[in-house]
């Protein structure tokens, strides 16, 4: 059924399978790319595109703070725009309670490398001249910033033609196999075969994995956005709280992108999701309690999107158990901040280098069971 | 107002209205919202001043306004005016803002009467001050009897431009000139149709009649093709379309309007299944003889659902309401159909008045490939023609990547002017619609989020550090 062999096949256009792709494709490997929609549709197109490292998780920071780097040289490594803003960012804290996990958090965050220390209400009021006087402390890193995440798919698109990758969307994969010198894998304008294989469907890893008999749980969280029409200045931060469930920028065009981690409803089966009225309501609440001039202005767009955790909400990242040259890459916690270095410190492994960082093997997740290999394989 | 409700209508229009007339009479409750002051939707908008009010004394529309805006009154509905829905979701549970905020009515059959929204062809100037919809003249005259402009030169398709001059006359505004994309021929084939109202004909024989007295021009078979003017519209080019001959004509206030396109975003957030019908404004929400939609308890009548105009919407809305009394059970099957045969029997009749109409109002998708490169599309954003063409060949073949590569869509008017545009100039056989989104309209957050404290905020628990 097929009749050229690719060295690389990855499942999945999002930022992470784009990257390995992009990667991989300029250290010479012939490259094949999937995806059963556009490029970066997904995930990585409909996130907040937050680029801070005061809502990563601490064991994560080492790899954010490299991410973060290249996000600003995007222009030098990715070749295309964008709309990369590097800016100081704030975590507040308005109670007692909050206070503490500021605290908390900054300490741990900071032990791991991130800039970031506690500031007063009247010294983060002269970095963010627009947040609520009514704060009681706000952490400040200065490596924090953004991205504009719908620009994603152009920018990826761009770069991956120009290093000759090969890109077949709106092509679902119905299968992947072993076929003794690598992999088949079945879709619906035929197959391919190639040496190794990358699974980063999002979270899609789960079924994904299950081709390869490999059961790992990933829960579907469905976190919901929204945008405000253009409007003058009103912040020039990037802004959080100290639970991390507000994130809030106003882009260089006026737009301000409100988010958090809200839940909206949807299913992964369906591959359907929806906003929720009440998410919008508190979302809001939360951003006006930070920025009050926000009240003024008017919301034009709310929407939903996937994202992808694993059971202990750290990195699926490494290769599949029993299966040699079958990798998979996906439910990096702020993903889309450190999917840059996560792609880079994967595609050397899959070049036989060893990672400049350690990877997140999955093994750690499939407690007692290891590598099922020919079990329940559709 | 508070409580629960058997039915909802959304819009209260000739179709809305007349849903909630028929679902009160068979003795449920029913909420009516619509972001007007007042029931009457575009065609019975209430009159705001005291001149508007007389005119519509005097006026057809006018008087069907006043009467359903009483029989409204009388009846057990619960009216909420001036309430902008912004959501809708399964259930059904409706959000919509109003003075005191944010409102949530659930209740588990919905109507959807949301009415149509004007289309524009983009020509080259059709974004500078003094340009305006067809539409929209007749919606500034009926509330507030009066026109601006003083040259003013009456644009696009369809009946609408004939109502629409004759009203200015009547106003002591002589139009320079009508501009109708159709010729002769077209309105003598669309006669027959119009006969199956002979009330409606002999009105716009008057009209005719009235415009020819003062002499108005009446430019057959062509169309605007550029406005100019800094930093307001004085004057327009208008192209015969057989023969290409331009001539120009000075002009202060441009109306044009190029038909009428389904206000149908509830529809599409509530996953109707819908049909591409250009004679219905695009697309048309897949109804059956009782105006279900394919989602269980949703109904659409009225222009939302498929532009047919204000008459079958009555007829449409009638039998929609009386379809949700008896899906919930307050009308037998016997009552049902005894009481939704005159509304048919009507609505066939003026079915084909419609259908003449929405001929001549059918929008020239054909013409969209004319516009100029530095054409602007999306106005919100300022995306022209030459953008969308370079995004396209970028590999932009759906309508969700187009808004991601350009941000065409991404204004207030939330891609509604522009995204049937857009999709014209995209390759045919993709997705030609932007994924529906709430809010559907733009939200003021201070009415959203009202007077709150921040302990009251149902903040979840924090991610994990």
């Amino acid at each position: 059924m097929t009749q050229m062999t690719y060295d690389l096949a990855v499942i999945g256009g999002g930022i992470q399978g784009a990257s390995v792709a992009l990667f991989a494709a300029r250290e010479g490997m012939r490259v094949v790319l999937f995806d059963q929609g556009a490029l970066a549709r997904q995930a990585s197109g409909t996130n907040a595109g937050t680029l801070t490292m005061q809502m990563t998780r601490a064991a994560l920071i080492p790899y954010a703070l490299r991410a973060h780097e290249m996000w600003v040289k995007a222009p030098e490594w990715l070749g295309h725009d964008v709309g990369v803003v590097a800016c100081d960012g704030l975590s507040l804290a308005f109670t007692e309670a909050e206070e503490e996990i500021l605290s908390q958090r900054a300490e741990a965050r900071s032990a791991a490398g991130a800039p970031i220390r506690l500031v007063s209400p009247q010294e983060a009021a002269g970095i963010e001249p627009g947040v609520n006087p009514a704060i009681r402390m706000a952490s400040h890193c200065s490596v924090d910033g953004y991205a504009n995440a719908y620009l994603t798919g152009l920018a990826y698109r761009r770069a991956l033609a120009e290093a000759g990758v090969e890109l077949r969307e709106y092509t679902p994969v119905s299968g992947v196999s072993p076929s003794g010198r690598g992999y088949d894998i079945r879709s619906d304008g035929g197959g391919v075969a190639a040496r190794q294989v990358v699974l980063a469907g999002g979270v899609w890893i789960e079924p994904m994995l299950k081709w390869l008999g490999i059961d790992l749980p990933i829960k579907t969280l469905i976190n919901q956005l929204a945008v405000t029409e253009r409007a003058a200045p009103v912040m020039r931060t990037v802004l959080g709280i100290a639970s991390g469930l507000l994130s809030l920028k106003q882009y260089p065009h006026g737009t301000v992108v409100i988010g958090g981690g809200w839940q909206g409803v949807g299913d992964r089966a369906s591959g359907t999701h929806r906003a929720t009225a009440a998410s919008a309501v508190g979302n809001a609440r939360l951003a006006v309690h930070a920025i009050p001039a926000l009240r003024h202005s008017r919301i034009v767009r709310i929407w939903t999107g996937f994202e992808a955790e694993t059971a202990d909400a750290l990195p699926a990242v490494g290769p599949v158990p029993g299966h040699p040259g079958a990798w998979v890459i996906g439910s990096v916690h702020s993903g889309y901040t450190s999917a840059p270095y996560m792609a880079r410190c994967l595609t050397q492994a899959i070049l036989g280098q060893t990672p400049e960082m350690p990877l997140f093997p999955i093994d750690r997740l499939l407690p007692g069971q290891g590598p099922i290999n020919e079990r329940d394989r559709t | 107002m508070n409580g629960s409700h058997d039915v909802i209508v959304v819009g209260a229009g000739p179709a809305g209205g007349e849903a909630a007339l028929a679902v009160s009479g068979a003795g449920l409750r029913v909420a009516l919202i619509d972001e007007g002051p007042a029931p009457g939707g575009q065609v019975w908008r209430a009159p705001r001043t005291a001149q508007a009010q007389v005119a519509a004394a005097r006026d057809a529309d006018g008087r069907q306004g006043q009467a359903l805006r009483a029989r409204l009154q009388e009846a057990s509905v619960d009216l909420l005016a001036g309430a902008e829905v912004w959501d809708a979701g399964p259930g059904f549970v409706v959000q919509c803002l109003t003075e005191q905020g944010n409102r949530e009515l659930q209740a588990p059959r919905l109507i959807l009467a949301t009415g149509a929204m004007e289309r524009v062809l983009p020509f080259a100037g059709w974004t500078i001050p003094g340009v305006f919809g067809l539409a929209a003249a007749t919606a500034i005259m009926k509330a507030e009897k009066t026109l601006p402009g003083k040259e003013i030169v009456i644009a696009g398709q369809g009946p609408l431009l004939i109502a629409v001059a004759a009203k200015a006359l009547e106003l002591g505004l002589r139009p320079r000139a009508i501009v109708d994309r159709a010729g002769r021929g077209d309105w003598l084939r669309a006669a027959p149709g119009f006969a199956a109202l002979p009330m409606m004909l002999t009105r716009g024989a008057q009209w005719m009649a009235r415009l020819a007295a003062a002499r108005v021009p009446i430019l057959r078979q062509s169309a605007i093709v550029a406005a100019g003017g800094d930093p307001v519209l004085d004057g327009v080019t208008v192209r015969h379309l057989p023969s290409g001959r331009q001539t120009e004509i000075s002009a202060d206030t441009l109306y044009i309007g190029n038909g009428l396109t389904p206000a149908d975003e509830l529809h599409r957030l509530l996953g109707a299944a819908q049909t591409r019908d250009r004679l219905r404004g695009g697309y048309r929400t897949e109804v059956d003889a009782d105006q279900r939609t394919s989602v269980p308890g949703l109904y659409a009548a009225g222009d939302g659902a498929g532009v047919h105009g204000a008459l079958p919407s009555v007829f449409q809305g009638q039998i929609a309401g009386l379809a949700a009394a008896r899906d919930h059970g307050a009308l037998s099957a016997e009552a049902f159909a005894e009481q939704s045969r005159p509304a048919r029997r009507r609505l066939a009749r003026a079915r084909r008045f419609a259908d003449a109409s929405c001929r001549l109002m059918a929008f020239p998708e054909e013409d969209l490939a004319h516009m100029p490169p530095d054409c602007v599309v999306c106005r919100c954003e300022d995306v022209r023609r030459s953008d969308i063409d370079a995004a396209v060949a970028g590999g932009a073949a759906d309508m969700n990547q187009l808004k991601h590569f350009t941000r065409l869509g991404m204004g207030p008017c939330q891609g509604r002017m522009c995204g049937l545009n857009a999709a014209g100039l995209l390759s045919p056989g993709g997705d030609l619609r932007f994924t529906p989104r709430a809010p559907v309209r733009p939200v003021s957050m201070d009415r959203l989020i009202g007077e709150f404290d921040y302990s009251d905020i149902p903040v979840p628990k924090p991610a994990p550090l």
